[in-house]
């Protein structure tokens, strides 16, 4: 059968659906919250937003090579309690630096098992990530059975309130993600990334290292979930060995909504960035338009798998219409 | 404008009307955001009426349903003598980030005062502090924050604990061996509680404990926890648990039912209240004990914040806690087996079977705690 243009597009574009939404969910928002675009509150929720958008980048990598990993929300979750235990509320910055260090090699560890069960061991990617969260989620709770220690003021205010030429820090972190990611998908490793996520045999019979490239899938899901782990501990300042557990999920619905097919093989980094966004930015539409208490979960959810079915629903429509 | 495009940008339009539908419709009960927008139906009193905001983080139980429900109605009191607006209701199962977000959205929507129940202890502090340094009235309800401008309100948690555990101790005559169910490890109230039933333990050395488990506040997992401690001890000698298990706990004795039953603490429901009135029928001498945890201490924690925004002066030297600023509310309810006949045929009468036993204080009562 032939493609629609639309079809055609978003092959092309993955983004483009979860732009739209983008735009319309923005526009939403900002009708309802007029001082959205002061940079303060841009800088507010943007800074919300930071550690899902990191830990969402790392799910869609996964995702695009085929796989998928549950074990996510809980490597945060064991960034959050060695930074807020090892670096303490009242902690200089030296110790900060060394103990972010610490995290992300312990974040890239986590991934290498992950790695190493999956792709050279080839066990089911979301058994395996599902086991392995329990093993990280235990050892979050080994390191910080009570909620407690943090990480020094200072350190939380340059996250909380840098504001760089109007734009938030956010801003800055994204643009490095797009610009890293710009250059990594037109190396050959990015090739066969998506060879990989399409069609692991056919990749295999053409020569690409097939276990390899899936093994560092796991590795980069791992080293940004670190990075969105660091994020949360300076966001809340403080530790919790749970901080983390409801960011897995929320980390695939962004990826989805922002055009990563759970079928792999297809998709990108600025989708589930966008993915992240409009989640945050639906749960301020239901704040700020005032949706009584007991309908706002109803909603959030129901907006969410609108979104998530809205692709399918205008394929449908077009098919009909042509 | 091709067939196609119009199809698309239909579509696109479909969405945003949806999203602004799902706002806007059941906006018969929304809370209004400005207070200037308000059109003034009862003329305030000094022109100003106060909006105060919540934000509840947890939504799937009883004790948070009953909370909002009387924040609401009471609320409405001081609507209707023109002194606030609606309230503004940020409520939804969400985590520390998406807490900070609700409180986020409550200083932009100019809130005069916040009421929070806090999912974490120190994870809000910055947040809390952005909103104190714009002048906003923060009370912590339920649980006690030890952030400095951060008042509380709440009942005390440890003593609350001790109440039961002292009557399971001398119930039991000082000696026997029980088993303790706990909420969530880690969760400020549960070490708090749970400190206290150790102190008490302490003075009673031949108090042998079992086992400790926790039951997640849950009913079910209460239930499940019990049944395998009854399975385990055959003949133990009784057990404490807290609000939120005890039901499901006293099911699993009811479903083993052991030949000498274990001595047991309840909780301040409707629902253990039925059990405790089903059990006196097949057993006379039954007695336990039920202490409420009330979901009334935030409405009275609204009446605090009235109070504040009305200019009155706190009474500092009638405030507890670590940072001297926690209101310490008295318990309303204990049950024992000299008033259950009483609370169970009126209290409970007209209520559902999930109706927490509570209490408010009246606008009249909180004036204790400002200076004259």
């Amino acid at each position: 059968m032939k493609q629609s243009r639309w079809q055609q597009a978003t092959y092309r574009h993955p983004y483009l659906f979860a732009l739209l939404l983008l735009v319309a969910a923005f526009i939403a928002n900002a009708l309802l919250q007029p001082n959205l675009l002061e940079p303060t509150t841009l800088n507010r929720n943007m800074r919300v937003f930071l550690p899902l958008i990191l830990v969402a980048v790392g799910q869609a990598i996964v995702m695009i090579g085929g796989g998928i990993d549950i074990s996510v929300g809980s490597i945060v979750s064991v960034v959050n309690a060695i930074l807020a235990t090892q670096i303490g509320l009242s902690g200089d910055l030296s110790t900060a630096g060394v103990m972010m260090g610490v995290a992300l090699l312990v974040g890239m560890g986590a991934g290498a098992l992950n790695g190493l069960f999956i792709a050279y061991l080839r066990l089911q990617p979301i058994i395996t990530t599902f086991a392995t969260s329990f093993i990280y989620a235990g050892l979050a709770l080994f390191i910080l059975p009570n909620p407690g220690g943090g990480a020094p003021s200072r350190l939380t205010a340059f996250y909380r309130e840098t504001i760089i030429l109007w734009l938030p820090l956010a801003f800055y972190v994204i643009a490095l993600i797009l610009l890293i990611w710009a250059v990594v998908r037109r190396t050959r490793y990015g090739r066969y990334l998506y060879a990989v996520g399409g069609k692991a045999d056919a990749a295999y019979e053409t020569g690409v290292p097939v276990r390899a490239v899936q093994f560092s899938t796991y590795v980069i899901s791992g080293l940004m979930a670190a990075l969105g782990g660091i994020a949360m501990t300076l966001l809340t300042g403080s530790g919790n060995a749970q901080v983390g557990d409801p960011l897995t999920l929320s980390s695939i619905t962004a990826a989805v909504i922002g055009g990563t097919p759970l079928s792999g093989g297809a998709g990108g980094v600025a989708g589930p960035i966008m993915g992240a966004i409009i989640l945050g930015l639906i749960r301020n539409i239901i704040s700020f338009a005032n949706v009584a208490t007991w309908w706002q979960t109803f909603v959030n959810a129901a907006i969410i798998v609108l979104a998530l079915a809205m692709p399918g629903i205008i394929n449908l429509v077009r098919r009909r219409t042509r | 404008m091709t067939r196609r495009h119009f199809a698309l940008f239909t579509l696109v339009l479909m969405t945003a009307a949806l999203i602004a539908a799902c706002g806007g419709a059941p906006a018969t009960t929304a809370p209004t955001a400005a207070p200037a927008s308000q059109p003034a139906t009862t003329p305030a009193p000094e022109g100003k009426k106060f909006t105060i905001g919540i934000s509840n983080p947890f939504i799937s139980s009883e004790y948070r349903t009953q909370m909002i429900q009387s924040l609401i109605e009471i609320n409405k009191e001081y609507m209707e003598r023109g002194i606030t607006n609606e309230l503004v209701i940020e409520s939804a199962d969400t985590d520390v980030a998406g807490q900070i977000l609700q409180l986020q959205n409550l200083i932009n929507k100019g809130v005069d005062a916040i009421l929070v129940n806090p999912s974490d202890v120190n994870g809000l502090n910055d947040t809390l502090q952005e909103a104190i340094n714009k002048g906003i009235i923060v009370i912590s309800v339920d649980q006690e924050l030890n952030t400095p401008g951060v008042y509380n309100v709440g009942i005390d948690q440890k003593e609350w604990a001790k109440i039961s555990a002292r009557w399971l101790a001398e119930k039991l005559g000082g000696q026997g061996n029980i088993v303790l169910i706990e909420g969530f490890p880690g969760h400020p109230a549960n070490i708090a509680r749970m400190e206290g039933v150790e102190e008490v333990l302490k003075e009673y050395p031949n108090i042998k404990v079992l086992g400790r488990e926790t039951g997640r506040w849950d009913q079910a997992t209460g239930q499940q926890v019990m049944s395998n401690f009854l399975a385990s001890f055959p003949n133990l000698d009784g057990y404490w648990t807290q609000d939120g298990m005890a039901i499901g706990a006293m099911q699993a004795v009811m479903a083993a039912n052991p030949s000498k039953w274990p001595v047991l603490v309840g909780e301040g429901r409707c629902q253990f209240l039925q059990l405790w009135d089903q059990r006196l029928k097949e057993d006379p001498n039954f007695e336990t004990i039920a202490v409420a945890n009330p979901p009334g201490v935030s409405p009275t924690g609204l009446r605090i914040a009235v109070n504040m925004l009305l200019g009155k002066q706190v009474d500092k030297s009638k405030l507890g806690g670590a940072n001297g600023l926690s209101f310490v509310i008295p318990i309303p309810v204990i049950v024992t087996k000299d008033n259950f006949q009483e609370v169970f045929t009126t209290v409970c009468k007209d209520k559902p079977a999930t109706y927490l036993l509570d209490g408010i204080m009246t606008d009249e009562e909180v004036q204790q705690f400002f200076l004259k």
